[in-house]
C-alpha cells in the first residue's frame, strides 16, 4: 500500500507540473530501500529543475516508477512495465546487481537508453566490450566493482599492511552476484599486490541472522582481520560484530554503512567498522554543486534517507546528462546517436580549486593505466594519486563508536583517521 | 570444540523457548498454529516500540510484549479456532493467512527495513575463545527458567494436570469434569506469551524484520516433527539437536548449509519414524 501510494504520489506530483509532457523517464529500483529512494529522489529533483528551465527540446519531462522490491524477477516485470505499458523514453536505475542482471536482456530487446546509478558489476561492462551494439543503450555512472576493488587493494597495501602491519585476512561474503564479484577481485589481488594472505573465504546466505558461529570460525582461521562483503541486511552482520565484540578488526564492503541511517539501523551498534564506498559518501566533503543538491534534497524530503546515497548524486547529475545527450542527438529514438552524445558528457566539479568529482565516461578504446583494460560506458574514475583526472573509484569510510563517520582513505579526501574498535587490540 | 558447545547450548536454549509455545498448542489442540511465528514478530516489535521508541524501561517492554502475546493467543482461539470447530485444515490455512496479514500490518506501521534491537542486557564475555553476549546468556537462562516453570506448572497444578488430561483425551477429560474449552483458552494464552517472549529474545539476538516470523516457525515445526507430539522435555531435547546441528554445520562445513541439515533431519524422521523420536507422550 505504501509502495502504491508512493508510486501514485510520484506520478501525480510530477505530472501535475508537466501537463502535456512528451518525454517520459522511468525509474526502476526498490521503492522501499534507501538505495532505490536515493536514485528516485535524485531523478525527481533533476526533472523538476529541468522542467523549471523549460524542459528538454521544448518538452516537459514526466517521471514514472516501477518497483523491483530488490528481486530479480520483479525487476524484469518492472522493466517490461516501463517499456510496454508506460512506453518510457529513458530509464534510470537504482537497482542492485542481481536485479540489473535480470532486466538487462529486456533492455537489449527494447533498446531503451538506460543509466544504472548503483549497479557496479564489471560483468556488465564486459558485456559492453564484447557486444557493443546490443549494449549501446546502457551506461553505468558508478565506478565498476573492479575499479572499486583495485583502489581498495591500495588501501590494503597502504593502511592495512603498511600502517597496521596485518598479513592475513578472512573474507566473510554473502552469497550474491555482488558478493561473488567483489570477493573474486579482492582475493586475486590482495596477496600479490598488498602482500596480505587470504586465509579463508566464508560464504553465507543473505538470510543469515546469527553470525556468532561464523565469527568464531573466522577467529579460528588466525587471520589478522575480517574483510566483509555485504549488500543485503548488512546492518545485521555489523551489529552482531559489535555486540559480540569480535576481537578482530572488520573492514570491507558494508552497504548499510553507506547511509546516514546506519547508526539508527544498527541500534547504535555499528561503531568501529569501515567500508569502502563509491563517491560521494557519508563523511565526504562536498563541492558547492553537490552541496546545493543536498540542500534541495533535504528541503524537499523529510523521510529516510535523509542524506542521499552516492547513487542519488549519480541520478541527479546523470539524468541531466542523459537529457543533454538527447538534445544533442535529437531525442532518444536514435539510440546510437544518443549513446555517442552521452559519451561526450563531461561535468567537472571542483572544491578548493581542484578537481573533486567528475561525471564523464571512458572512451570505447581508452585503456585505464592501472588495470590496463577498457571501461566503455562506465563513469570515468581515477585509481592513483593525486586524482586529478577524475574522482577516485572509492573512498574508505570509518564509522566511529560515537556514531560519527569520516572518510579515511585516500588521503586527499580524508576527513578522519582509520581506527580500531576499542575492544580490538593491535 | 568448546566454542561449538557454548554456542550450541546458547542457541538451543533460545530455540527451546521459541518451540515450546508451538508444541503446547499442537499437543493440546492438535493444531499446527502457523501464525505462531507472528507472535514472535509482534512480541519483538512491541518490545522495540515500548523500550526503544518510547524509551520506557526494558522490563516493561518485555511485559507488554508478553501481555500482547496472551491477548493474541486468546483472540485467535476465540475468533478463529473455536469458530472453525476442529476443522484442522481450515484452522491451519487461516492461521497462515493471519500471519501474512500481521506481516503486512507490521510493514505498514514500522516499515519493511530491518531494525536492530538494543541488547536487553548489554555486555559481552569471552568464554573459551567464544564471544558470549550477556543478552543471549540471559535469554538462555530465562528460557530454561520458563521451561522448568512450565514443567512444574503442568505437573504440579490442577490446571496443568487438566492440560495433560486434555492433551491425552479431550472427551475423556470433559467427562471427568474438565472444561476443555477453558483449558484450550489458557493454553493459547500461554502459547502466545511464550511466543512473544521468544520473539523479544530472538529479535535481540538477531534482528527485527517483517519476515522474521518464518525462521522461528520452521524451527518450531522441526521440533514438533522430529520430537513427536510432545513433552516439554522432548521439546528441550529436540531443540538442542536442531540448535547444535546448526552450529556444527556452520562451524565445520558451510554457513550456507545451516538450515539444510535440519530439513534433512525432518525428512529422515518423517520417513523412518513418523511418530517422531519421542513418539506420543503426555505433556
Amino acid at each position: 500500500m505504501i509502495k502504491t501510494a508512493l508510486l501514485s504520489g510520484t506520478c501525480i506530483a510530477l505530472m501535475a507540473s508537466a501537463a502535456g509532457a512528451e518525454i517520459k523517464v522511468g525509474f526502476i529500483g526498490s521503492l522501499s530501500s534507501d538505495t532505490g529512494l536515493s536514485t528516485l529522489r535524485g531523478a525527481e529533483i533533476a526533472v523538476e529543475e529541468l522542467n523549471a528551465n523549460g524542459g528538454v527540446m521544448g518538452e516537459q519531462i514526466t517521471l514514472v516508477s516501477a518497483d523491483t522490491g530488490q528481486d530479480p524477477t520483479e525487476g524484469i516485470r518492472a522493466y517490461e512495465y516501463l517499456a510496454e505499458t508506460e512506453e518510457v523514453d529513458f530509464i534510470i536505475s537504482g537497482s542492485i546487481d542481481d536485479v540489473s542482471l535480470g532486466w538487462l536482456p529486456r533492455m537489449q530487446e527494447y533498446r531503451i537508453p538506460t543509466l544504472d546509478t548503483w549497479t557496479s558489476y564489471i560483468g556488465i561492462i564486459d558485456m559492453v566490450v564484447e557486444d557493443p551494439d546490443s549494449m549501446a543503450p546502457y551506461f553505468m555512472n558508478i565506478a565498476s566493482d573492479e575499479a572499486l576493488a583495485t583502489l581498495y587493494i591500495n588501501f590494503g597495501a597502504d593502511v592495512l599492511k603498511e600502517k597496521m602491519g596485518w598479513d592475513s585476512v578472512v573474507i566473510l561474503a554473502e552469497d550474491t552476484a555482488f558478493g561473488e564479484a567483489i570477493t573474486g577481485l579482492v582475493t586475486e589481488a590482495l596477496a600479490p599486490v598488498a602482500g596480505i594472505e587470504v586465509k579463508e573465504i566464508i560464504t553465507y546466505d543473505v538470510a543469515t541472522v546469527d553470525f556468532a558461529p561464523i565469527f568464531s570460525r573466522a577467529q579460528d582461521t588466525g587471520a589478522d582481520f575480517i574483510y566483509q562483503v555485504s549488500s543485503v541486511n548488512s546492518q545485521v552482520v555489523s551489529s552482531q560484530y559489535v555486540k559480540l565484540q569480535v576481537p578482530m578488526a572488520m573492514t570491507g564492503v558494508n552497504v548499510a554503512a553507506l547511509g546516514m541511517e546506519y547508526w539508527e539501523d544498527t541500534g547504535g551498534a555499528g561503531g568501529g567498522i569501515s567500508t569502502l564506498s563509491p563517491v560521494p559518501s557519508v563523511g565526504f566533503r562536498l563541492d558547492p554543486a553537490s552541496q546545493e543538491f543536498v540542500d534541495t534534497y533535504q528541503a524537499k524530503y523529510d523521510s529516510r534517507p535523509l542524506l542521499p546515497h552516492f547513487n542519488g548524486f549519480n541520478a541527479y547529475h546523470g539524468l541531466k546528462q542523459a537529457m543533454a545527450a538527447a538534445e544533442e542527438a535529437g531525442g532518444f529514438d536514435n539510440v546510437e546517436g544518443w549513446a555517442e552524445a552521452m559519451k561526450k558528457q563531461d561535468l567537472v566539479l571542483e572544491l578548493d580549486g581542484q578537481l573533486w568529482l567528475r561525471y564523464a565516461f571512458w572512451g570505447d578504446d581508452e585503456v585505464e593505466p592501472v588495470t590496463g583494460r577498457t571501461y566503455p560506458h562506465n563513469i570515468r574514475f581515477d585509481l592513483s594519486e593525486p586524482f586529478d583526472d577524475a574522482a577516485p573509484s572509492m573512498v574508505v569510510v570509518q564509522w566511529y563508536e560515537d556514531g560519527t563517520a569520516a572518510v579515511v582513505y585516500p588521503e586527499k579526501y580524508a576527513t578522519g583517521e582509520f581506527t580500531l574498535p576499542s575492544w580490538v587490540k593491535q | 570444540m568448546l566454542q561449538i558447545l557454548i554456542q550450541g547450548l546458547l542457541l538451543s536454549g533460545l530455540y527451546a523457548l521459541i518451540a515450546m509455545g508451538f508444541t503446547l498448542i499442537f499437543s493440546i489442540g492438535r493444531v499446527l498454529n502457523l501464525a505462531y511465528g507472528a507472535y514472535l514478530m509482534v512480541g519483538g516489535y512491541m518490545y522495540f516500540w515500548v523500550s526503544q521508541t518510547l524509551g520506557m524501561p526494558k522490563l516493561m517492554g518485555v511485559a507488554v510484549a508478553a501481555l500482547l502475546g496472551v491477548l493474541m493467543g486468546v483472540l485467535k482461539y476465540r475468533l478463529i479456532v473455536k469458530t472453525l470447530k476442529g476443522d484442522h485444515v481450515a484452522v491451519e490455512i487461516s492461521t497462515l493467512i493471519l500471519a501474512v496479514v500481521i506481516q503486512a500490518g507490521i510493514v505498514l506501521v514500522f516499515g519493511d527495513s530491518s531494525k536492530i534491537l538494543l541488547p536487553i542486557v548489554p555486555g559481552v564475555i569471552n568464554v573459551a575463545g567464544a564471544s558470549v553476549t550477556y543478552n543471549i546468556l540471559i535469554a538462555t537462562l530465562i528460557s530454561w527458567a520458563i521451561l522448568l516453570g512450565l514443567y512444574a506448572f503442568v505437573r504440579l497444578t490442577h490446571t496443568g494436570r487438566a492440560m495433560q488430561a486434555v492433551s491425552m483425551d479431550a472427551k475423556g477429560a470433559a467427562i471427568s469434569g474438565i472444561d476443555p474449552d477453558r483449558i484450550n483458552l489458557i493454553t493459547w494464552g500461554i502459547s502466545g506469551a511464550l511466543g512473544a517472549l521468544g520473539g523479544v529474545f530472538f529479535a535481540s539476538y538477531t534482528q527485527l524484520s517483517p519476515s522474521m516470523w518464518v525462521a522461528p516457525l520452521i524451527i518450531s515445526v522441526a521440533v514438533v516433527i522430529v520430537g513427536g507430539i510432545g513433552s516439554i522435555i522432548g521439546t528441550l531435547v529436540v531443540a538442542h539437536i536442531v540448535g547444535f546441528l546448526e552450529v556444527i554445520v556452520v562451524a565445520t562445513l558451510a554457513p550456507e548449509l545451516r538450515g539444510v541439515f535440519t530439513m534433512l533431519l525432518i525428512i529422515g524422521v518423517l520417513v523412518t519414524r513418523p511418530q517422531g523420536l519421542f513418539g506420543r507422550e503426555e505433556l
